[in-house]
């Protein structure tokens, strides 16, 4: 592929030049207020400073791709993200929440990512970036990553339309991973050579790691552990409001279906006896967790996002993996690629059906 | 309520295709086909109109089992709507399963020329049932 190696220093430029040249209109980018990383969405390049610090802080706050959910314009938005929100977008892009011509992903590798709060709380240890020995050494120190980022098999910046690829000693590789990519990167000015970015040996042992580390979490196997597992939810709903895939205008359980109140709950008292308040805590999370079966691309923003601290990670990538391996479907990988809900072969899955 | 497994009538809701299993069940009753009542259909125009959704809720409400049937792949009246319909019910009983739920969900195709099937269908599911035993949430509070 089309790529070439800048010094850190030279990633302002880089990113000021994709402003300045029209390559995108306005960027998503992430930005650092003291010890903490925030996204900002720049239209004037000079407000871009220092992005090194930034775009590689293992910081989660929310899912970039949640911010432009929706966004159906005309204008070009480049996104300089972490590969769950790549992959997000990408699928809000097949989702039609987004459109593909009018978004330009620029991903960067990622080591495993602290909640925000954790990360701004112990930025003095972390630092601007990690890698995975940094992590086991921080976690010996009681500061662990997102239980979602122990478990992600696909960190490596290699999806959207731009990578932008740690090399050592402070120097980045970004190169193109689309046509166009590769043109935003000449627009910018930057002049490319082939450059290698398979890393495929790397990227086994980080699969082979999250897949290890993905058994070792605790299992909900049975409606009781469920009920048990959810049993402090509040039904407030942040996880689907911070759910990048999650996109319904209208939500069924914001419509009074699925939202009961007033006559409609003392009617099911009525016929149940009894009924829990706030109504519908299983339905919601059942409902929800088959909602994003097939697109949940497993960022975590939905356990960081809840007020009850519930280990939501447990729940949505770990059920919804096992949907996505009956539809050998890896969400956000390809765009071309179809919605497995929006296509069938005549003959599959009657296994599952059993 | 306090019924025992094994023994006791559960309460199976079906979802069921216009023009292939109700009319299946039709059959069998039009040929005089004995099969346990425990099954309450509900017509849909096809299976494609099926939502998980209202697996889930039958389940949380109490219902001992939900029994979901249409046309045979590629028989579909509307050519290809069981196709996405088999997608949604594979996706929907591989979270059951996880979650140790799906002993409770039983999916076939039927014909309309079926009858004989569909009967015994029925007595198989019903004694399937009766072997998981009443649904707990019968007796909890959601």
């Amino acid at each position: 592929m089309k790529g070439t190696e800048l010094n850190y220093g030279d990633l302002e430029g880089f990113l000021k030049g994709l402003l300045e040249n029209k390559a995108v209109d306005c960027l998503i980018m992430p930005r650092r207020v003291g010890n903490s990383v925030s996204y900002m969405l720049v239209r004037d390049k000079d407000k871009i400073t220092a992005p090194e610090s930034a775009i590689f802080a293992p910081s989660f706050g929310v899912n970039a791709a949640n911010i432009v959910k929706g966004w159906l314009i005309d204008e070009k938005v480049g996104i300089v993200a972490k590969p769950c929100e790549t992959r997000a977008a990408i699928e809000l892009i097949k989702l039609t929440q987004l459109k593909e011509d009018s978004v330009l992903l620029i991903t960067v590798d990622c080591a495993g990512t602290y909640a925000n709060e954790v990360y701004a709380a112990n930025y003095a240890d972390i630092g601007d970036q990690v890698d995975s020995a940094k992590i086991k050494e921080l976690a010996g120190k009681g500061i662990s990553i997102r239980d979602a980022c122990t478990i992600c098999e696909n960190r490596l910046a290699d999806i959207g339309d731009i990578a932008i690829a740690q090399a050592n000693g402070e120097k980045a590789v970004v190169a193109g991973l689309t046509d166009k990519g590769v043109e935003a990167l000449t627009a910018a000015g930057l002049s490319l050579e082939e450059k290698d970015l398979e890393r495929e040996a790397e990227k086994e042992q980080i699969a082979a790691e999250a897949k290890a580390n993905l058994e070792a979490l605790p299992k909900i196997d049975s409606e009781a552990a469920l009920e048990e597992f959810l049993r402090d939810c509040i039904v407030c709903k942040n996880c689907r409001d911070v759910c990048p895939v999650c996109y319904c205008k209208d939500c069924f359980f914001d419509q009074p279906l699925g939202n009961p109140a007033g006559g409609d709950l003392l009617n099911l008292a009525e016929t149940r006896g009894a009924v829990a308040v706030p109504a519908n805590q299983l339905l919601y999370h059942l409902t929800r967790v088959y909602h994003v079966c097939t697109t949940c691309v497993a960022c975590g923003a939905c356990e960081d996002a809840c007020p009850k601290d519930i280990p939501l990670t447990r729940y949505y990538p770990v059920i919804t993996k096992k949907v996505q391996e009956i539809f050998e479907y890896v969400p956000g990988k390809d765009v071309k690629e179809p919605l497995p809900f929006t296509t069938y072969e005549d003959d599959e899955l009657e296994e599952c059906l059993m | 309520m306090g019924e025992e497994k094994g023994d006791f009538e559960p309460k199976i809701v079906g979802f069921t295709c216009n023009w292939c299993t109700y009319a299946g069940a039709d059959l069998a009753g039009t040929s005089r086909k004995k099969y346990p009542p425990n099954v309450r259909l509900i017509r849909m125009m096809c299976t494609a109109r099926f939502d998980p959704m209202f697996a889930l809720k039958a389940l949380l409400n109490g219902a001992d089992g939900v029994f979901i049937s249409g046309c045979h792949p590629g028989e579909c009246h509307y050519i290809k709507g069981n196709f996405y319909a088999r997608r949604r019910i594979a996706a929907m009983r591989t979270i059951l399963k996880q979650l140790g739920l799906d002993n409770r969900v039983k999916s076939y195709w039927i014909s309309a020329s079926e009858g004989d099937k569909f009967a015994t269908t029925m007595k198989n599911i019903t004694e399937e049932i009766k072997a998981v035993g009443p649904n707990p949430v019968r007796d909890e509070i959601l």
